[in-house]
């Protein structure tokens, strides 16, 4: 094989890695952040003891102190710690454990989460099945799409320059027509000042003398 | 013959870097040219006052401000840039498709091209406000910015008209090397164009240019305003007595305009369509377009869709194409309605910012118009002189020298004497 060959070849291979290692990964709504579960496995922490001030007897690893997870939609599913034992098994007994209407346990992070979901959204579940929702997503949680805690937020793909991370966005539940806001405030004034827009009128007037002289000029050629 | 070929020279012909010179003609000539010339020079003067001024006073003496940041300069770099089409599109016709009718206009072509682009690049040197930096776009260029592909194309497309002009005067490397700077100069036509589309097309936040239909609309009223242009141009040029030109060229010419016409309004209506359609409609690309028609912007814009319908509908019937009025009415509407194309274009893509806010209409503040009218009184004063003194007319073109070419139609009709067909 002659050299240039070799070369060609060898360049276009490493334009092909090069190209390959710079693409940036497939943005698309509904990839999970990382698919990693900050807090797993659960039995690092619990069961956790609570003191009578309320706050854990034993210090939590990293100065962890509880989960405050805040539910903007469902919070609906009951005040308190009751809206977390809707899904979550008691913490004390199961950690890691969510739990279906039959009393079934599934594992937080090995278990058909999505079967959780199917509790209630049981609709939504089919369309996933069908593959007319979420198409492709392994799960509707964690790995897949909604954050279980608020559904309406979602996972997006981890886009440059925050490579590796991932980060959540708000979907919007409703597509919202269009209409303007309050116009910004007024920007400064245009400023000329008065010895231009005098050189400017006698310069205009000149023109226009010349243009009307060419212009009678022709007619009376 | 050809021009190289005078061995006497007349007096006052001074030959540099192998061109002849004619520095006598403007001795002779008439009181009535060097009064239009004292009119381009009083203009330019003016522009001169309005940039020194601009330069001293900064953005304040402007009308471009947070919600518009590109104005009246930059609309004209875009215009400039287009009209430069017209002369590459029909020159190269010439040599890639054996259009040898148009070959008497090859050399007003090229000129008229290199002068446009160069006042499209005087357009983005002045709104650079503090030009001096602008070396430092070419040492730290940001390669995902398409300022940077339309500026460097813009500049080689610039020299090449130029050099390109030289060989045609000259002679120089024969057909063959005419021929070779065709293939460079069309496709770097193009990709000026396409990259000048860019820097509309390819703002995700501006809804409005966000659209891939942006750089063929470009492409064609490039070279339907740049044909238009050269048409008017030509026909200037041939009442002075500077070419001459055969009325089967310009039928020619008309035809071609009105095809390019008829594309470019074909695209623009089919982007007005896919915005409005009702199932497919963006909110926030509506929002904007419709502004085009029922904000204060429509005066701008209206009259794009009449003067280019209108001047498509004067050349379309076969039975007028021919006449003269009718070409350079036509022209002169097209040349026109682009402009006002770019201007709304322009103005209106940042009417309703990406917050949604609306803002009153951008209207150029008079260090803008003045210096705009500056740099338009140069172009214009480049080739009023070019006239006299650069040799424009065309040699007879030798049918046997170099390849051969596919004659499209032979231009047995003989020229007519300047001045008599003319309007």
């Amino acid at each position: 094989m002659p050299h240039w060959m070799t070369i060609s070849i060898l360049l276009f291979v490493m334009t092909l890695l090069l190209s390959l290692s710079l693409s940036p990964p497939a943005a698309y709504a509904g990839q999970a952040s990382t698919g990693e579960l900050l807090f797993y496995p659960c039995t690092s922490c619990h069961p956790v003891t609570l003191g009578s001030d309320g706050k854990p007897s034993r210090p939590l690893p990293n100065g962890f102190e509880g989960h405050r997870i805040v539910l903007t939609s469902h919070d609906r599913l009951g005040k308190g710690d009751a809206a977390c034992l809707v899904c979550h098994d008691d913490a004390s007994k199961n950690p890691g454990k969510l739990k279906l209407i039959d009393g079934t346990l599934i594992d937080i992070k090995d278990g058909d989460i999505s079967a959780v979901c199917y509790r209630c959204h049981s609709a939504k579940y089919q369309e996933w099945k069908d593959g007319t929702h979420g198409r492709h997503q392994p799960k509707c949680t964690a790995a897949g799409c909604h954050d279980p805690h608020t559904p309406s937020w979602i996972y997006v793909a981890p886009l440059r320059p925050f490579t590796g991370s991932g980060f959540q966005a708000r979907a919007v539940s409703k597509r919202v027509a269009f209409s303007p806001l309050a116009s910004p405030p007024s920007p400064p004034p245009v400023e000329t000042p008065w010895w231009l827009r005098f050189l400017d009128t006698i310069g205009v007037l000149t023109v226009v003398g010349i243009a009307g002289v060419l212009i009678l000029g022709r007619q009376q050629r | 013959m050809t021009v190289t070929d005078v061995s006497a020279p007349r007096p006052g012909v001074k030959r540099f870097i192998g061109v002849d010179f004619d520095f006598g003609a403007l001795k002779n000539a008439s009181p009535r040219y060097w009064a239009f010339v004292s009119l381009l020079g009083v203009l330019l003067m003016l522009g001169g006052t309005a940039w020194a001024n601009a330069l001293a006073h900064g953005g304040v003496v402007m009308a471009m401000r947070d919600n518009y940041p590109w104005g009246l300069w930059f609309t004209n770099y875009m215009y400039y840039v287009g009209l430069a089409a017209g002369g590459l599109v029909v020159y190269a016709s010439v040599h890639l498709f054996g259009a040898e009718q148009f070959r008497p206009l090859a050399r007003i072509a090229v000129l008229q091209a290199g002068v446009l682009v160069m006042m499209a690049l005087l357009g983005i040197v002045t709104d650079m406000e503090r030009p001096w930096r602008a070396v430092w776009m070419l040492l730290t260029p940001n390669p995902t910015s398409p300022f940077i592909y339309t500026g460097s194309a813009a500049n080689l497309y610039m020299i090449i008209c130029f050099v390109d002009l030289w060989i045609l005067i000259t002679g120089k490397g024969g057909e063959k090397l005419a021929h070779r700077m065709t293939l460079i100069a069309l496709p770097l036509a193009i990709y000026l164009h396409t990259t000048t589309a860019f820097v509309l097309s390819m703002n995700k936040s501006r809804e409005m240019w966000h659209s891939a239909v942006m750089v063929p609309i470009f492409l064609t009223s490039a070279t339907a305003s740049g044909v238009a242009l050269l048409l008017i141009s030509a026909y200037i040029l041939r009442r002075l007595g500077v070419v001459e030109l055969t009325a089967s060229m310009f039928r020619s010419l008309s035809t071609l305009l009105a095809t390019v016409m008829i594309i470019d309004l074909f695209l623009l209506l089919v982007e007005i369509l896919s915005v409005f359609w009702p199932t497919s409609a963006m909110p926030g690309h509506t929002v904007r377009l419709a502004l085009f028609f029922n904000s204060p912007y429509a005066w701008a814009f209206i009259p794009v869709l009449v003067l280019g319908i209108g001047a498509f509908s004067l050349l379309a019937p076969r039975g007028t194409r021919h006449l003269p009025a009718i070409q350079i009415t036509a022209s002169s509407m097209y040349v026109v309605a682009v402009f006002l194309k770019r201007y709304s274009l322009m103005a209106m893509g940042f009417a309703i910012n990406p917050l949604g806010q609306y803002t009153p209409p951008y209207l150029p503040s008079a260090v803008e118009i003045f210096l705009a009218l500056g740099i338009l009184a140069l172009g214009l004063l480049i080739m009023t002189v070019a006239s006299k003194v650069l040799p424009l007319r065309m040699p007879a073109h030798d049918p046997h020298e170099g390849h051969s070419h596919g004659v499209a139609e032979p231009a047995a009709e003989p020229a007519l004497a300047s001045g008599v067909v003319a309007p």
